[in-house]
């Protein structure tokens, strides 16, 4: 009796759409197209933008699902695939070289403990607040992302850590009310 | 709460995964697409087999047959100018395709006998490439 689609694991799925299966990428696809986009949204991408970059992420993904051999998850592999991808695309843009390290955006007030991560990368400035994203939501190293962004690695380090400061300060876990957003329904505040 | 303890907070909260109202349909675009795109590659490699086909047929029927010397059966000598002819009236009907293609200058006449035969060999491996492929996506 051959599985349904829901019943079968990221990895059997990747080698079955390695082989050209369109409808076992498709349910890829369904299992994590969200998490790609929400990625590329905290890295600062918007809305039509991140949806253009995390299906160029996935056809470039299904082109090269051959190469995913499962030793970390399908997610993070192809966040790391969008990652880079909207990187370059942003690279591409002469305005981001200008940007970097000059953006500062104000602190916002907030009710303590309503602010959840969406809300408090909005704090870091654009370089922070790629440097966090790529390190902790596409799990780049700081040597990987400081050859990404074509940046000197203290420099992404130090990005990195002010970003997170700036993010302990906003969030508050203490009252474990940080939960996740939903797009399309803003829960703003403040 | 400190840098180690706040770091594996952050890696969880970035982890987890907003609702998206339209991911369904994010899907199904996806999915659109890659149809797409299998069936434009699925058409260029059936158009350069066909390419490759005419010209592997058009060779065969241009080899030198000599079924026609006075030691062949009366059925050989048949055979052989109905090649003849098949091969004369082939050729004529690609040169004039070519010709209609805007590739009049590509005289078949003038290629050499191995320029053809790689030509058909390309062509006929990409058919077969092609064969597979959509055997693999069909399956």
């Amino acid at each position: 009796m051959t599985k349904s689609l829901v019943d079968l694991h990221d990895v059997e799925l990747a080698a079955l759409a390695a082989a050209g299966g369109r409808r076992e990428f498709g349910e890829l696809v369904r299992r994590h197209g969200s998490a790609v986009r929400a990625l590329l949204r905290r890295m600062g991408a918007q809305g039509a933008e991140a949806d253009d970059v995390a299906q160029d992420a996935f056809l470039r993904a299904f082109e090269k699902c051959a190469e995913f051999r499962g030793e970390g998850t399908f997610a993070a592999w192809v966040k790391r695939i969008a990652a880079r991808l909207y990187l370059k695309r942003k690279s591409k843009d002469a305005r981001y070289v200008a940007e970097i390290g000059t953006e500062e955006i104000a602190p916002a007030v907030d009710t303590p403990g309503l602010v959840d991560l969406d809300e408090a990368l909005k704090s870091l400035n654009e370089t922070e607040r790629l440097c966090v994203s790529l390190c902790h939501g596409a799990g780049l190293s700081h040597p990987e992302i400081a050859a990404a962004m074509n940046l000197p690695l203290g420099t992404v380090k130090s990005h990195v850590k002010r970003g997170l400061d700036k993010l302990r300060a906003r969030l508050q876990p203490e009252t474990g009310k940080t939960g996740p957003a939903q797009y399309g329904r803003s829960t703003h505040v403040g | 709460m400190s840098a180690d303890e706040f770091d594996p907070y952050v890696e969880r909260l970035f982890a987890r995964t907003p609702h998206m109202a339209d991911a369904t349909l994010f899907a199904a675009d996806l999915e659109a697409k890659l149809a797409s795109g299998s069936r434009v590659r699925t058409l260029a490699l059936t158009v350069a087999g066909l390419v490759g086909g005419a010209f592997a047929v058009r060779e065969t029927l241009h080899l030198n047959v000599n079924l026609t010397a006075g030691d062949a059966p009366v059925a050989g000598q048949a055979l052989g100018r109905g090649l003849g002819q098949v091969g004369a009236s082939a050729q004529g009907a690609a040169q004039s395709a070519l010709d209609q293609l805007g590739l009049a200058n590509l005289s078949l006449g003038s290629m050499g006998g191995m320029q053809l035969f790689w030509l058909a060999a390309g062509a006929m491996i990409a058919l077969a490439a092609a064969g597979v492929m959509k055997l693999s996506q069909e399956g």
